[in-house]
């Protein structure tokens, strides 16, 4: 039920219910209590800090990492529906450049950071201008190629990024630009970039951002025809996407200290935030924070409990969870809270041949 | 002097770059053929080139037999275990937008991937024989050697086989006739899922001899398997999706620009070649380099 709202334009032109955009404006309550529930989960993420020890909290660390990256995904993947599959290139190169920066030029890491996701964004727009005509698998593996083309140029340039030996940030002798954060401290470090990167998913989906991405992703040729710049609207989504990645991977460059290409460029980052957006929810706010947590909390378990087949068990849980849950978690609660059909068997009957 | 050495260093590398790349026109062949008739891109299709290679590593070690003679068990192998992977898994799903079968494949990938690393661990081996070694020297001072010429000649003579496999005999046009309009084919009496299965089962086995091929002209391990599907999908990306001519020119043209990228690159950027090119192709011509593909006119029913 639509209603007119008389708080929120305090100076403009109150908005009536006759005024496109304001009839489709959800009650206040709506659009309030997810922002509380924000708050909330910080908060609660700070006093669960005082319940861990200290292996647990770095794990912990981990899942909220995981939560931002697939938070940060589901806007270029879920909202506009874009398989970004090079997303680890944005990664990678916001941790390089935190790590050069505080090396060579010795900034301190709060600038670095910023600075990082800036270089990322902009390198994701310049990119994004002429991969972003592509559509399907095209786009997938045209972005697949320049994360691995990243990787190779970072490994081949030791001077700057000590090459596939590693570059250390420099965090405890006296030159150091930051000292190291301590486990505590990245723990609130990637729980406050968590709660930013939500907030920023929350803005973005009930704005017209959101729903011009989401109009792209149903019919991208009807939303031009409706009037929405595509090209622009895609290539925004895509470098805010790829500055927030960047942005958490100049987080995990200093959380690892010393950090190597095979990591900060692994394909697996990519694909496990892939498929945490994907079980969780595609192109919903909570989706992808479901399912970073479920996925995250799943690998870390199997990880220290079965460490030798830890990468063969994920991969059968991704394809069970695949062909059992292909809409995501969320989307398949709110249809079957909906059409009163709460048979998951019916995922396997709408798909199959 | 120096003139005549860059001469014959250039001639070598176009050799090597062009035997090389018959191999990975047959790495990529089956690649084309899944996408171009189920438009699923199977990132698990080079987990299936290194499972082929060590299958041909096993039978080599266990009775001696040559990697190139064990080729029909190798490909009977692979088709069943490609046929029942698209019978019960990946048709499950084959109606499904693109990202749940790219992810049903990447788990897929990473099932094979570990497995064959807990089963023969992720070191480096490669299929001994008693003429890889041997080359016939060429005039300008090239050599040709004679494993990778028996790996590129049967490479290509596979694909030119399934091209025409494809478009005359009665499994080929039903499977090209699936692949336009499945309605219109299963009205015609085919059993999709059926022609599904065998097109999967045909690519896994064309990848599993690529792999046999692969293991006696150089080094495999599980870790390759990446490297692989990238070169597929560079390779029928070029060449256009879905004709298997396309595969070729592509495979052929990916492995001239990776010798003479080792040529003039320093360092470990010949790597990055690939990737390169790819996405220069992309930007510039999307739909490769030898037309469109029979996907683009085809009716989902």
């Amino acid at each position: 039920m639509p209603t007119v709202d008389t708080a929120a334009p305090a100076t403009g032109s109150p908005a009536r219910p006759s005024e496109p955009g304001s009839v489709l404006r959800p009650p206040r309550w709506r659009r309030t209590t997810p922002w509380l529930l924000l708050v909330l989960a910080v908060v609660a993420g700070f006093g669960l800090q005082t319940q861990l020890y200290t292996g647990q909290e770095r794990t912990a660390s981990t899942i909220l990492m995981f939560v931002s990256l697939a938070v940060a995904w589901n806007l270029i993947g879920g909202y506009a529906g874009y398989a970004c599959f090079g997303q680890v290139g944005f990664f990678g190169l916001g941790g390089y450049t935190t790590a050069v920066l505080m090396t060579h030029a010795r900034l301190s890491f709060w600038l670095a950071l910023p600075a990082s996701a800036v270089l990322v964004g902009v390198f994701a727009a310049l990119i994004g201008a002429p991969l972003l005509r592509l559509r399907g698998h095209y786009f997938a593996v045209a972005m697949l190629g320049v994360a691995e083309g990243l990787r190779e140029v970072v490994t081949n340039v030791p001077g700057l990024t000590g090459g596939g030996a590693g570059i250390t940030v420099p965090t405890v002798d006296a030159g150091a630009p930051t000292r190291w954060l301590g486990n505590d401290g990245f723990y609130v470090l990637f729980l406050l970039l968590a709660g930013v990167l939500v907030g920023v998913g929350l803005l973005v989906s009930t704005s017209r951002a959101g729903y011009a991405l989401r109009a792209i992703n149903q019919d991208e040729d009807a939303a031009a025809a409706m009037g929405i710049n595509t090209t622009v609207a895609k290539t925004m989504a895509l470098a805010v996407s790829a500055a927030l990645t960047g942005a958490v991977g100049a987080a995990y460059a200093f959380q690892q200290v010393t950090i190597y290409p095979e990591r900060l460029f692994d394909v697996d980052i990519t694909v496990l935030m892939v498929v945490m957006v994907m079980l969780g929810g595609a192109g919903t706010v909570i989706g992808p924070v479901i399912g970073a947590v479920a996925v995250a909390f799943a690998s870390e378990w199997l990880r220290q409990h079965y460490p030798l087949v830890h990468t063969f068990l994920l991969g059968g849980l991704i394809i069970a969870a695949v062909i059992l849950l292909p809409q995501g978690f969320t989307t398949y609660v709110h249809d079957a809270v909906r059409t009163r059909r709460f048979s998951p068997l019916a995922n396997l009957r709408r798909y199959r041949l | 002097m120096a003139r005549d050495h860059l001469m014959s260093q250039f001639l070598q590398a176009t050799l090597y770059g062009l035997l090389q790349g018959g191999v990975f026109a047959l790495v990529a062949v089956g690649f084309s053929l899944v996408w171009g008739v189920m438009n699923v891109v199977n990132l698990a299709h080079g987990a299936f080139v290194v499972a082929g290679a060590y299958l041909a590593f096993e039978l080599h070690s266990w009775t001696g037999i040559d990697p190139f003679l064990s080729v029909p068990v190798v490909a009977v192998a692979l088709f069943a275990l490609g046929y029942l992977v698209q019978r019960y898994l990946v048709n499950l799903v084959i109606n499904a937008p693109v990202f749940i079968t790219l992810l049903l494949t990447f788990g897929l990938e990473l099932v094979i991937v570990n497995g064959m690393i807990m089963l023969f661990t992720a070191n480096y081996r490669s299929i001994p024989t008693g003429y890889a070694t041997t080359s016939l020297a060429l005039p300008g001072d090239v050599r040709l050697p004679l494993g990778r010429l028996i790996a590129a000649l049967l490479a290509v003579g596979l694909t030119l086989a399934l091209g025409y496999l494809m478009r005359h005999t009665r499994i080929g046009l039903a499977i090209l006739a699936t692949g336009m309009d499945r309605g219109a084919a299963r009205l015609m009496g085919i059993k999709a899922a059926h022609v599904y299965a065998l097109t999967f089962g045909l690519a896994v086995a064309l990848a599993g001899i690529a792999g046999a091929a692969v293991g006696t002209i150089g080094t495999f391990s599980p870790a390759d398997a990446g490297r692989f599907t990238l070169f597929s999908f560079v390779a029928a990306v070029l060449g256009g999706l879905g004709t298997m001519s396309g595969a070729l020119y592509g495979g052929l043209l990916l492995g001239l620009a990776e010798a003479w990228g080792g040529q003039l690159l320093p360092g470990t950027l010949v790597n990055a070649v690939a990737f390169a090119v790819l996405v220069v192709v992309l930007a510039v011509r999307p739909q490769g380099l030898a037309g469109r593909s029979f996907y683009a006119a085809r009716v989902e029913v």
